[in-house]
């Protein structure tokens, strides 16, 4: 009965994610390449993009504070940064980083910095989303269950 | 106004006219007075000229007194002597004298007076008181020297003496005047001057008064008339009718007698007086003056006719004013009516101005609401659009959690199903509007369009045989096989295709449904060229064995080497429905119209033909339907659609890499591999139930020259059988159909001194035709649905016993709805095909041949055969349930079919996959791994991007290796060059350091240039377009993030394309 439930939840949370916007179907992509041989896929990739963006994230905070910013590197980062994002399909994070790109190709700092900072905070919602998830789909596994698809 | 102004010019004339006639009459009255008194004075003058002789006479008398006595008695011979000569002498000299006379107190008289032509001379020689008698003479007188001649004459005698004027002559010395009659022999009056000589006698002098009224009367009065009278009563002249003068008291009165009465007008004293009075109906102006002639005083009244002249100037001018006013009224009434009908005509054309104005507003702003209408539709229906997405994405959800086969889960499909069919009706609805908006693009892309073909008629197919009609596809001539690979709107043509097609099932209840396609005529050339193109190599055999015929070709492949793009395509959708009254056959592709007849208890909106016909139109091409014999059932719709051929690049394409396979190419003899003497041409049975797939089945095989037995009944089947197993065993062809006793249509077009049918012009007889050998191979394909399973083959296994060298195999054709073959009596080398049998199914039995590739004759080994493509057709057998699925990897066929098949037939190449979960058939050919075997080189720095595409190249059965940047994937396709060992495909992400994605490509095409083969390199771009990526040489391009069914599609394209 418990494992019924915690699968519906995971069901409803993960369709919740869906339409909010949070995820789009390439996340159901990459679940799909998830199979018994590669039982920790998406868990592997989605860490992958997790350390990929922090660094990321950090390279671009960094460089905003420059006296001089490198617009031309900072466009190339983001640019990274909207290509993994779109790859797990963190559609929010990809979306701002298209916004993002616009305002570094114009120079405009003020612009810059008030997408990174909705970057960063969409990047820790959905960060925080995925990892709350995961931890359902590992209760599941723990309870001898399997992950709804 | 205007007509005001017009008139301004005629007023100011007529007044200038008005001032002219007045002045010419100021002119008239001016001209008229001075005659009047031109009149009066002529008068005068002729007057004076009769001058008064007074001085002239007194002079006289004093000239004669000189020669006289005082008191002495003048004798008659003093007067003959002194006086006569002085007479004659004044006679002759003064002038108008017509009379001059010597009068004694006496008696005595002399005289001279003209007389006639005769100047005479009067006398009387005797006085009173002599004894002689007092007697005149009358003698002729010399008009020279005044001498008397010839015999006197006795004349009267005038008693002169006692004449009042005798009296007062005789006192008046200085000459008296007085009018007399003359001495001639007429009296004439004569003015008569008579002045005294001495007392004793008188001497007058006469001037006729005919001289003075000659010349009067000799006046042109103009109408007018003259009367003269003396002062003593005496008349000269009336000339005024009507009237005389009176003299009362001393004044003389003009007495003018009217019809009614008498008036009288004083004229004695000189007044210069008018008078009017009426003569015969005129008026005249009498005017009376005084004159004296010759010192007579007398009185003339002169009457003129009042205004003679002027009246008749007057009347003239009044007469042209008239005209003149009627010209100017005629022509002011047609410019008066000109103007008004000008004026009715301007405001007609003002008023249908402003109609047309409205009018063209009222059309603007009702074309301006249509498009709003439409553009709200298509927002609206988009709108629906997403919500009903939501919907199914929610059904599909709850489908998920559904348990199996409970009714709950019967429902959400039937639901499921609902929203399906709303949403095609709604993209039906949003198609229309979109078409017209005008916003329908055409999507150009590459395809195969004979795979499009079947495709379509093979989603058909299943519908019809529920409702029992077959959907046949009939390859005419082959041409779309042959074409291809075109360029054109896949999904457009597609949609059209379904469209009429649906159609055409929707309303057929038995019969068949047959799709015919080929290229239009006028692109045949284009077909040539692209074909001898291609089969250039084994063309020159050709040439050896048909000089001809391929210098024919040669000449018209060069003669069109233009014009090669655009190929008109035509389909034929003939089916055995209802059919459309002729009548309404226009108003079908009408929106929203339906046949109501037909449409009974059908749904639809009336729709599908109208977006039908619209997309045609936006391929460039026609529709319409063509009309049937009499008698026919059924409709047939014609479309043509306009597409661009590709190079075709099909020789390749089907059967792998090992055998070829010519159906694709121009000619099927060219597929042929060097016929070895033993191989002839191979005798294929067809048994099929419906008539029209086996006619197009038949006729297509027969174009190919594959000699054809066609059997349409079950009991003529085993007599048929019988009747060809002495022929093929005892090797004698020639006879094996002429004698058959099956019906007329069984029949085979091929026999042996004809060249059989051609495919198209350029097409030969096929060489093995013409050999007398016996066919060595049968193939017989037989449609179980026309008769019972079992009865079948037993025909066929004893066929089989019969046959000894020839080999033998049977297609058995099943439905794949309800299968009713037992497998397991089933020869191991017999096939079971699914209908629809055409298309590439068709192909593929055609390839069994030898004489098209099949190199395993007779019965081939499990393993060889296959190795050819029917091995990939679906196969049953009892062990359908071990779900073991073949992949082939030469397969580039998007409808690979999974194939369980018996495990002799099982060869597999790459690994055998357990089955999964889901199973669905056709969810699984997306989900297997259709690149087992392939190497693939995934180049991409970034790592997580790297692990997706790896796992997914994977999974889908690729063989994958990784590296990080350009430079280490130039350096890995080097070393597969140099050990032979290539990449199939590889992947390039384009963003990478220290060497990117272009430049690497760049290197790779020269490095691999030198072993001559080209590597597929597929781009990972982000960006939206790919542009970049295909001119530094790549192949294609897929958007990140990397999806398996975008890559199996750009696979999939390349390799056609190859």
């Amino acid at each position: 009965m418990d494992l019924i439930q915690l699968q519906r939840q995971l069901v409803d949370y993960r369709t919740s994610l869906y339409h909010e916007g949070f995820l789009d179907e390439q996340f159901t992509q990459l679940q799909s390449l998830q199979d018994e041989n590669n039982p920790d896929f998406v868990v592997e990739v989605v860490s992958l993009f997790f350390e990929d963006s922090e660094r990321l994230l950090n390279e671009l905070s960094k460089a905003l504070e420059q006296q001089i910013i490198d617009f031309k590197r900072m466009d190339a980062q983001v640019h990274q940064l909207k290509g993994s994002s779109s790859s797990i399909g963190a559609h929010r994070v990809q979306k701002l980083c298209i916004v993002f790109r616009n305002y570094c190709e114009v120079h405009n700092v003020e612009g810059c910095l008030k997408c990174l900072q909705q970057v960063k905070h969409e990047y820790g919602i959905i960060k925080t989303k995925l990892e709350s998830m995961f931890q359902l789909e590992q209760q599941i596994l723990n309870a001898g269950g399997s992950i709804p698809v | 106004m205007q007509a005001l102004l017009v008139l301004i010019p005629p007023s100011i004339m007529i007044t200038w006219w008005h001032k002219t006639t007045r002045q010419i009459e100021q002119n008239v009255d001016f001209n008229t007075h001075s005659l009047d008194s031109g009149f009066q004075s002529q008068i005068h003058i002729i007057a004076d000229s009769i001058p008064p002789l007074n001085s002239s006479a007194a002079s006289l008398a004093n000239l004669l007194t000189s020669s006289f006595n005082q008191t002495d008695e003048i004798s008659f011979d003093e007067i003959e002597t002194k006086v006569a000569p002085t007479l004659f002498l004044a006679f002759t000299t003064i002038p108008y004298l017509s009379q001059i006379s010597y009068v004694g107190l006496e008696g005595l008289v002399f005289s001279y007076h003209i007389d006639g032509n005769q100047t005479l001379s009067t006398y009387a020689n005797s006085s009173f008181s002599s004894r002689k008698k007092h007697v005149w003479y009358k003698q002729p007188v010399d008009n020279q020297t005044g001498k008397l001649y010839g015999e006197p004459v006795r004349s009267h005698s005038f008693n002169v003496v006692n004449t009042s004027w005798f009296q007062v002559a005789l006192n008046h010395s200085s000459g008296y005047s007085s009018l007399e009659n003359g001495w001639n022999n007429g009296g004439e009056p004569l003015f008569l001057t008579s002045v005294s000589l001495l007392g004793k006698g008188v001497i007058a002098m006469g001037v006729p008064v005919k001289r003075l009224t000659d010349r009067l009367g000799g006046i042109n009065l103009y109408g007018g008339s003259l009367s003269l009278i003396t002062m003593d009563e005496k008349l000269l002249l009336n000339g005024i009718p009507n009237t005389k003068f009176i003299y009362v008291n001393g004044t003389i009165f003009l007495q003018f007698m009217w019809p009614n009465g008498v008036k009288n007008f004083p004229c004695s004293n000189d007044t210069s007086e008018t008078y009017m009075m009426v003569i015969d109906g005129k008026e005249y102006n009498v005017r009376c003056s005084t004159v004296k002639i010759s010192g007579v005083q007398s009185v003339y009244a002169l009457a003129l006719p009042h205004e003679g002249i002027a009246s008749f100037v007057y009347s003239k001018i009044n007469f042209s004013h008239i005209a003149l006013v009627v010209t100017m009224v005629l022509l002011v009434i047609p410019l008066v009516f000109f103007i008004s009908s000008m004026t009715t005509n301007a405001q007609r054309e003002i008023y249908l101005h402003d109609k047309l104005i409205k009018q063209m507003e009222a059309t603007q702003q009702a074309e301006r609401k249509s498009m709003n209408k439409s553009l709200a539709l298509v927002g609206a229906s988009h709108d629906i659009r997403a919500a009903l997405a939501g919907i199914t994405g929610y059904i599909d959800l709850c489908l998920a959690n559904a348990a199996p086969g409970s009714d709950f889960e019967t429902y959400l499909k039937q639901m499921s199903l609902c929203a399906q069919d709303l949403l095609g009706l709604l993209n039906s609805i949003l198609d229309t509007s979109k078409i017209e908006a005008g916003m329908m693009n055409l999507e150009e892309q590459e395809f195969n369009l004979a795979d499009l073909i079947e495709h379509v008629v093979d989603l058909y197919h299943p519908v019809g045989m529920i409702k029992g009609v077959d959907v046949v596809l009939d390859p005419c001539d082959g041409s779309i096989i042959k074409l291809s690979q075109v360029k054109g709107d896949r999904g457009k043509l597609k949609q059209i295709l379904s469209n009429i097609l649906s159609n055409a099932v929707k309303f057929t209840v038995e019969g068949h449904v047959c799709v015919r396609a080929w290229v239009g005529k006028h692109d045949f050339e284009t077909e040539i060229l692209a074909s001898t193109r291609k089969g250039v190599g084994k063309y020159v055999s050709r040439l050896f064995s048909d000089k001809n015929e391929g210098n024919g070709n040669v000449k018209a492949e060069s003669a069109v080497r233009q014009n090669r793009d655009l190929v008109e395509i035509v389909f034929e959708v003939n089916d055995t429905g209802k059919g459309i009254p002729k009548e309404k056959q226009k108003s079908v592709f009408e929106n929203y119209v339906q046949v109501k007849e037909t449409a009974a208890g059908q749904v639809g909106t009336g729709l599908g033909l109208g977006i039908v016909q619209s997309l045609v139109h936006l391929m460039g091409g026609e529709i319409g339907i063509v009309d049937k014999e009499f008698g026919e059932k059924g409709t047939c719709f014609r479309f043509t659609v306009f597409l661009t051929a590709c190079e075709t690049q099909g020789a390749a394409m089907y059967g792998g890499t090992n055998s070829s396979f010519a159906i694709r190419n121009s000619s099927p003899k060219l597929g042929i591999r060097t016929p070895s003497p033993k191989l002839d041409g191979s005798q294929v049975v067809l048994f099929m139930q419906n008539i029209e797939r086996r006619r197009v089945s038949q006729k297509f095989l027969e174009s190919l020259g594959i000699s054809v037995l066609v059997v349409d009944q079950c009991h003529q089947f085993p007599s048929a059988m019988k009747k060809i197993q002495p022929k093929l065993n005892s090797l004698h062809h020639s006879s094996r159909r002429s004698d058959m006793s099956c019906r007329s249509d069984i029949s085979s077009s091929s026999s042996k001194d004809m060249p059989l049918s051609a495919m198209e012009g350029a097409e030969h007889k096929l060489p093995f035709n013409r050999r007398k050998d016996a066919p060595s191979f049968n193939l017989l394909v037989i449609d179980v649905n026309a008769e019972s399973f079992s009865e079948l083959w037993r025909i066929v296994a004893e066929f089989r016993r019969g046959l000894h060298s020839t080999c033998c195999k049977v297609i058995w054709l099943d439905k794949p709805t309800s299968p009713c073959i037992d497998p397991k009596r089933l020869d191991p080398d017999d096939e079971i095909l699914l209908q629809p049998f055409h298309g590439s199914r068709l192909h593929r039995v055609i390839k069994l041949l030898p004489e098209f590739g099949n190199l395993s004759q007779g019965i081939s080994s499990s393993s060889e055969s296959s190795k050819h493509p029917y091995s990939k057709t679906r196969l049953r057998n009892t062990q359908r349930n071990d779900e073991i699925q073949e992949y082939i990897s030469s397969s580039d066929e998007q409808y690979s079919k999974q194939g369980s098949s018996s495990p002799t037939l099982v060869y597999t190449r790459g690994r055998l996959k357990s089955k999964r979960k889901n199973e669905d058939s056709a969810e699984s050919s997306n989900g297997e791994m259709p690149l087992i075997g392939k190497r693939i080189l995934i180049a991409e720095d970034n790592k997580m991007l790297s692990i997706l595409a790896i796992t997914t190249a994977t999974q889908l059965g690729a063989d994958v290796e990784h590296c990080e940047n350009g430079n280490e994937a130039l350096e890995r396709v080097c070393n597969g060059l140099k050990a032979q060992r290539n990449y199939d495909y590889v992947l390039m992400d384009c963003e990478m350091l220290p060497m990117n994605g272009y430049e690497a490509t760049r290197r790779i095409r020269i490095e691999e240039e030198r072993y001559g083969v080209r590597i597929p390199i597929i781009a990972l771009t982000a960006h939206r377009s790919g542009t970049e990526a295909l001119e530094a040489g790549m192949d294609a391009h897929l958007n990140k993030p990397l999806v398996a069914n975008e890559l199996m599609k750009v696979i999939e394209s390349l390799q056609t394309k190859k």
